[in-house]
């Protein structure tokens, strides 16, 4: 072929000017997608109303997810404290002497799974109590203190799972003068249980407003793709790949997942300030210094580059749909 | 350059749209390709372009075979091919320089390599003032020029033009061929499909005859004859 000899001795040329052609031919591919992403954004910004809507559809499907597992992360967060300040309560027999009970305590403290014990002596309990529950002149109708010598054990780390307290609690159960144990792990079992069920909930919901998101984005892709239908045909025509045409749809798709996170997180943050006043004293109420943790830094780029990623996605759905139907088959006429 | 053996096109089992072509085209050689309307003209020039696969025969071009060529190879095959439209398919959402620029962009051209051949190209086809303008704003026969210049921009060995003259008049049609005669002095196959048989018989040039699907006139095969050689008629 003529033309591919000159081109040869074109590109042999451009070689002895000492620029190297795979850089040039890199550059230029660099340049194209600098164009065409600039263009497609061009493209959205034009249409103001539609891409807004489209962005918040996108924001409001991924902003749900994202709160539930914020709110998942922070109730996991506050189960964990109360797990490690899991402590087991003795409740010793009435009858038995501090000596005992302080004999009783060295004897505990002997054991590898215990990181703390603390002896509250019955006088001392008794004190406390009238401070705290004002229940002083009641108290004072009882003949003599009615409450028994306390053992406070913390379990060692490794022992604070379920199961390490369970055996924790027969062994101190068993020792002499032990009337009864309490250990709060019900509740706490409770919450975990929830929370993990939750956390399976908030799973599967983001899978679905995912698979939402895709969709959505696919079928506004598919309308751009309507709409630019002469174009494709022309660059199919004169010799455009598939990645040629599919390219500026894909960046259309990231573009909207671009402005679907930053919705998203905008809207996070509306109602994180929204919602924190009440969380703050409503957790004052239950003395907990429960907090709904916001989106870090890291965060927020997550969830950016996971909307654009669903963008990308839902535009490549479209495009591998629509695309090949676009043929210029039936351009010559006759 | 092109060639075509013993092709056939049907497009469901009874409608036959080509039937045993044969003929072969020499580089820098121009012909004309006639015949009523349905002749298989454009199916002709589908399978040049591998929009169509030929039902039984071989197509090739450039020396390659485009039967059993893969998908994503076509792009390529399309990039040596210059095609020419009666709706000369412009797009008017962008302006002239933007239209004779795509076959580049496709290729991956660099700016500079674009604006130089762009502009080359204009210039050959004489409208390098209206590079800045939009299409729409030209006339018929301009819009036809900047679909010309589309179509040789990336200096293709093949150029196919269908009906390229439907809406001109005559002054302009004669001079769109002689646009035509340029590129085929230079080393271009080109072959125009039109049923404007004055203007067949003015130019003088060999000339492929379809009627009902079959070839009946000009399908000799030149395979080692003289480039741009002249049949007749």
């Amino acid at each position: 072929m003529a033309t591919d000899s000159r081109r040869k001795a074109e590109a042999g040329r451009g070689a002895n000017t000492g620029r190297s052609p795979w850089k040039e031919q890199a550059r230029s591919y660099l340049d194209h997608h600098r164009k065409v992403a600039k263009d497609s954004a061009r493209r959205l910004w034009k249409t103001p109303v539609g891409t807004g809507m489209t962005w918040t559809v996108m924001g409001v499907a991924l902003a749900l997810p994202v709160a539930l597992l914020l709110l998942l992360t922070s109730l996991q967060g506050v189960s964990a404290g109360w797990e490690s300040s899991a402590r087991i309560t003795a409740y010793l027999k009435l009858e038995v002497p501090l000596e005992e009970a302080q004999a009783l305590v060295d004897e505990i403290r002997t054991d590898s799974r215990i990181s703390d014990i603390e002896l509250v002596d019955r006088e001392q309990a008794l004190a406390e109590f009238r401070a705290s529950s004002g229940l002083e002149d009641a108290l004072d109708y009882l003949g003599e203190n009615p409450l028994p010598h306390t053992l406070l054990i913390t379990p060692e780390e490794r022992s604070r799972s379920a199961t390490g307290v369970e055996a924790l609690v027969t062994f101190v159960r068993g020792l002499e003068g032990v009337e009864r144990v309490q250990v709060d792990l019900g509740w706490l079992q409770r919450l975990n249980a929830m929370t993990d069920l939750l956390a399976r909930a908030v799973w599967a919901l983001a899978v679905l407003l995912a698979a939402a998101v895709i969709l959505v984005i696919g079928n506004t892709v598919r309308l751009a793709i309507e709409n630019r239908r002469d174009e494709i045909l022309v660059a199919k025509l004169v010799g455009g790949t598939d990645a040629f045409v599919r390219r500026p749809f894909l960046y259309t798709g990231a573009w909207y997942g671009l402005g679907g996170g930053v919705v998203a997180w905008i809207l996070l943050q509306l109602s994180l300030w929204w919602l924190s006043g009440p969380i703050e004293r409503l957790a004052g109420l239950y003395r907990s210094d429960f907090a709904l943790v916001g989106l870090s830094f890291d965060g927020v780029l997550a969830l950016i580059i996971v909307a654009m990623l669903l963008g990308w996605l839902g535009a490549w759905v479209a495009v591998k749909r629509h695309l090949d139907d676009i043929e210029p088959g039936d351009i010559a006429g006759g | 350059m092109i060639e075509f053996r013993q092709v056939t096109k049907r497009y469901d089992s009874d409608h036959t749209a080509l039937a045993q072509v044969n003929f072969g085209l020499n580089r820098g050689e121009l012909a004309f390709l006639t015949g009523h309307s349905g002749a298989g003209k454009s199916t002709l020039l589908k399978l040049i372009m591998v929009m169509e696969r030929p039902s039984a025969g071989e197509v090739v071009v450039g020396g390659q075979l485009l039967n059993r060529l893969p998908r994503r190879q076509i792009p390529y095959i399309r990039r040596h091919i210059g095609v020419v439209f009666q709706n000369h398919q412009l797009l008017f959402d962008r302006t002239v320089f933007d239209n004779v620029a795509m076959p580049l962009e496709v290729m991956g051209a660099s700016p500079r390599d674009i604006g130089r051949r762009v502009r080359a190209a204009l210039d050959k086809v004489g409208l390098l003032n209206k590079e800045k303008m939009n299409p729409m704003q030209l006339s018929g026969g301009e819009q036809q020029r900047v679909g010309i210049a589309r179509a040789v921009v990336n200096k293709p060995p093949v150029l196919l033009a269908d009906e390229p003259t439907g809406n001109l008049d005559p002054e302009l049609s004669a001079d769109i061929m002689n646009l035509f005669t340029r590129f085929s002095q230079v080393g271009v196959t080109v072959l125009i499909a039109t049923h404007d048989i004055g203007l067949v018989n003015d130019m003088g040039r060999r000339t492929l005859t379809l009627d009902h699907g079959r070839l009946i006139a000009g399908g000799s095969s030149p395979l080692h004859g003289a480039p741009g050689g002249v049949s007749g008629h």
